[in-house]
């Protein structure tokens, strides 16, 4: 396969990965790395993927054990004494911006949710995916997919009746 | 009546049971202009979804360059077990130049002669130190009779 083939064919998909790491990693540059990673390994394995049924199914299973994994190992590294244990507390400037875009408190509401519902709500309520797609991708099965999805945002509407209520955060 | 319509679909929605048409619909009429007070939080909601969708990653792709020779690899062993066999069976040793020789049996035989005498010549020579080692054999014959 040539390379403008490959990057034709992730174009596609590439920006839902991106997302999907985003949603899982939080940070912009971390998402962008896993979103490279991904595709990397893709491309050196650019000679089975005529074997693959569905290639951006695919993808997003390997971004989500590639998150997974890079999560995992933040975990371990809790305990290393490292310089951002200092940074500077207060929100960065875009931080600010978006605080004050009452549509932002939806993306910190999602951010608290369980890894799962938050990866479900993702491919279901933003990228569109159907539920069997999604039981697939992480590999588990539909009415989980299901029960996720309303757990999900049965949470967030909760905490966004809240924030109405009291018009505070 | 499309109020009471969206209302059973919000329903539906937090049961998670809406199809995706269903969920498109629902995106359509909250990031419209007419929604109701009461249901105001669920247009940052669909609002939010609807705008992440747009998110786009800022750094592009890089591929490695691909490595065209890199299929020829696995045949670099290949070659050099062939160099090696061919080398083992063309390398002859025996291919030192022929030295000159006598045609005339009569010269040959009086050449070698000569060489042969030269030879116990500088034997001869040779020989002549070993002499003295015949005193030990004299001092050995004294002891032991």
């Amino acid at each position: 396969m040539k390379e403008s083939a490959f990057i034709a064919l992730t174009n596609g998909f590439k920006d839902k990965l991106f997302r999907f790491a985003k949603r899982l990693l939080v940070s912009q540059e971390e998402a962008e790395d896993a979103t490279q990673e991904v595709l990397l390994k893709l491309w050196k394995n650019k000679g089975k993927i005529g074997e693959y049924k569905n290639i951006e199914a695919f993808a997003m299973t390997m971004t989500k054990n590639y998150c997974y994994d890079k999560l995992k190992a933040k975990e371990n590294n809790n305990l290393k004494i490292v310089h951002s244990n200092y940074k500077d507390e207060r929100p960065s400037l875009q931080r600010q911006v978006e605080a004050k875009d009452s549509v932002s408190w939806v993306g910190k509401i999602l951010d608290t949710l369980p890894e799962q519902q938050r990866m479900i709500i993702q491919l279901r309520d933003i990228e569109e995916y159907d539920n069997a797609e999604i039981a697939k991708m992480l590999d588990i099965n539909e009415s989980a997919v299901r029960a996720a999805i309303s757990r999900g945002r049965k949470k967030i509407r909760e905490e966004l009746t809240k924030k109405h209520n009291y018009g505070v955060g | 009546m499309e109020l009471a319509r969206i209302e059973k679909l919000l329903d539906k929605y937090f049961e998670g049971e809406t199809t995706i048409s269903e969920e498109k619909e629902l995106k359509v009429y909250f990031t419209g202009e007419t929604v109701p007070s009461h249901l105001e939080k669920y247009k940052d909601l669909f609002g939010y979804f609807s705008a992440q969708s747009n998110v786009v990653a800022t750094r592009a792709t890089t591929l490695p360059k691909a490595n065209n020779l890199r299929f020829l690899y696995p045949f670099i062993g290949v070659a050099a077990s062939v160099a090696i066999v061919l080398g083992v069976f063309f390398y002859n040793p025996n291919t030192t130049e022929a030295t000159g020789t006598y045609e005339d049996p009569e010269v040959a035989l009086q050449k070698t002669k000569e060489v042969l005498n030269l030879v116990a010549q500088y034997m001869n020579e040779g020989k002549k130190d070993l002499v003295y080692l015949n005193e030990f054999e004299n001092t050995t014959n004294k002891l032991l009779k």
